[in-house]
């Protein structure tokens, strides 16, 4: 911990201060290569599907930017063919949900999405984007924190537990292609609402 | 999402613990004039004592209010609330802890960030609406994340000490050398009683710009100052028509509590916590500020 954070904790301003700290969307690239890498060693495949949660601001300015947000994955819609959906989860957390069979086009999307909202300057707002991926029937996730800036696996199993060998094995497999944190007190769960995703059934990608 | 600084309020936090400091300085200088070695060993058992008390915050306040740690299967809603304010917070998750109690409060412990605790009644459970809970506990872990215990807790120190010297400063008046001049010693006290009376004072003060820093934070974790706001009036409404007796007890907490239980006509002086109107008002400034940007 720095000066600077000391400071800033004295002066009690630090609680504002990182609250409203911008992310860096640029990171969710890092995924296109690491979604390779999880298929031919691990044997995971994407999902189809991605996911950006966030959390709401009680403005209007935020609903415009929220409109923006749907404009942008409109348009990218007709180019790319990735479908999404707007959806608020059990705790009242807003997410975009995204589906396509190309991966490279899901992080791209994300991204476009993640970047609007930045650029309407609600980029502190955005808590997470999850990327699903399955093998035999075990779900994977990897999870970029945009309050931290890194990435962690998330491998839930029924009631609320966590695969944690499997999570052990994601994070040694790519460490040398992610960032992924290093303060496992931060690996936050996004727990599953029941049997599907984080943010409720799985959406299908379009043909 | 950006609202102006608050420099006036960090202007007025930054002068009182210069104020403090000062005073504290002085303090210092004072008792390693007039006191001998013998005193100064108390003293040093003292920094040990409320090194320990630092130490234990998280433990010690849950104790004393009566609360436990609550597991992800008994309160699965209000953990998974904590755990996602947390995040946007930038802190671990704290511990989760719960007192029965009907008075509607909250508070956060710990002396750091990865070990503290958030604590909610049942009261204000079943008082609030779930976004009006968020609100309060956004304010909470504001306060873990500006570090307020340990700030509290270097503020006072010196204060308690200065205290302990006016009830016990006598003791070390007999016997420094023999047949010496006793007067130091009661330069000494009357010193610290000065010392005491300022610094009570300068932290009450401090103890209030505090609030409103963590009202700011804690709007900003949400992103609704509104639900901060509703949740204190509620609050306040409701404590002023909770019997007094279950409140009495719990008085000493009141400087960690989301509203302090009310005690009488304290003077505003005295007051840990700004007053219901002022942090409505001030959130009221917030939430324009968001739309008018």
């Amino acid at each position: 911990m720095g000066l600077f954070d000391s400071v800033k904790q004295a002066l009690g301003v630090a609680a504002e201060a990182d609250a409203t700290r911008e992310g860096d969307p640029e990171a969710l690239f890092g995924l296109s290569t690491a979604a390779v890498t999880m298929e031919a060693q691990l044997d995971f495949a994407p999902a189809d599907e991605a996911a950006l949660c966030f959390s709401g601001v009680d403005s209007t300015a935020f609903t415009d930017a929220r409109d923006e947000v749907a404009a942008v994955l409109d348009a990218g819609e007709s180019e790319t063919g990735t479908v999404f959906e707007f959806r608020t989860d059990a705790h009242g957390y807003d997410w975009v949900v995204l589906a396509d069979t190309e991966f490279e086009d899901l992080v791209t999307s994300v991204h476009f999405a993640a970047d609007t909202m930045q650029e309407s300057g609600f980029g502190s707002r955005l808590l997470a984007a999850a990327f699903p991926f399955e093998r035999d029937g075990t779900v994977a996730y990897w999870l970029y924190s945009f309050r931290r800036g890194s990435y962690y696996p998330f491998v839930p199993t029924g009631n609320r537990n966590h695969d944690s060998s499997t999570e052990f094995k994601l994070e040694s497999v790519l460490d040398s292609e992610l960032t992924i944190e290093e303060d496992k007190e931060y690996w936050y769960p996004m727990w599953p609402e029941g049997d599907a995703r984080p943010w409720g059934r799985p959406l299908e990608p379009g043909e | 999402m950006e609202w102006k600084t608050d420099w006036g309020l960090r202007a007025r936090m930054g002068f009182t613990m210069f104020l403090l400091f000062a005073l504290y300085l002085v303090f210092a200088v004072v008792i390693t004039t007039f006191f001998s070695g013998s005193a100064q060993l108390f003293l040093g058992l003292m920094v040990v004592f409320m090194g320990a008390q630092f130490f234990f915050s998280d433990k010690l306040a849950l104790y004393s209010m009566g609360a436990r740690e609550v597991s992800e299967d008994e309160y699965p809603q209000l953990h998974a609330t904590i755990g996602r304010l947390a995040q946007q917070a930038d802190l671990p998750k704290p511990k989760v802890a719960v007192a029965d109690s009907r008075v509607p409060n909250a508070f956060a412990t710990g002396r750091s960030q990865s070990n503290s605790a958030v604590c909610v009644t049942t009261g204000i459970m079943d008082t609030l609406s779930d976004e009006e809970l968020e609100g309060v506990i956004a304010h909470e872990l504001a306060h873990v994340k500006n570090r307020d215990v340990m700030v509290m807790t270097i503020a006072s120190f010196l204060s308690t000490i200065a205290f302990l010297i006016v009830r016990w400063g006598w003791l070390f008046a007999g016997g420094n050398r023999e047949g010496g001049n006793q007067a130091p010693v009661f330069v000494a006290i009357i010193a610290s009683l000065v010392v005491w009376i300022l610094s009570f004072l300068l932290i009450r003060a401090l103890s209030r710009y505090r609030e409103f820093a963590a009202d700011r934070g804690g709007a900003a974790i949400t992103g609704k100052p509104s639900a901060l706001a509703s949740a204190l009036l509620k609050i306040s409404g409701k404590m002023d028509s909770v019997p007094n007796d279950d409140l009495r007890e719990q008085s000493e907490m009141n400087a960690f509590f989301i509203i302090p239980i009310k005690a009488g006509t304290i003077g505003r002086l005295f007051s840990t916590h700004p007053s219901t109107e002022k942090r409505v008002d001030r959130l009221r400034e917030l939430e324009r500020e968001m739309e008018t940007q």
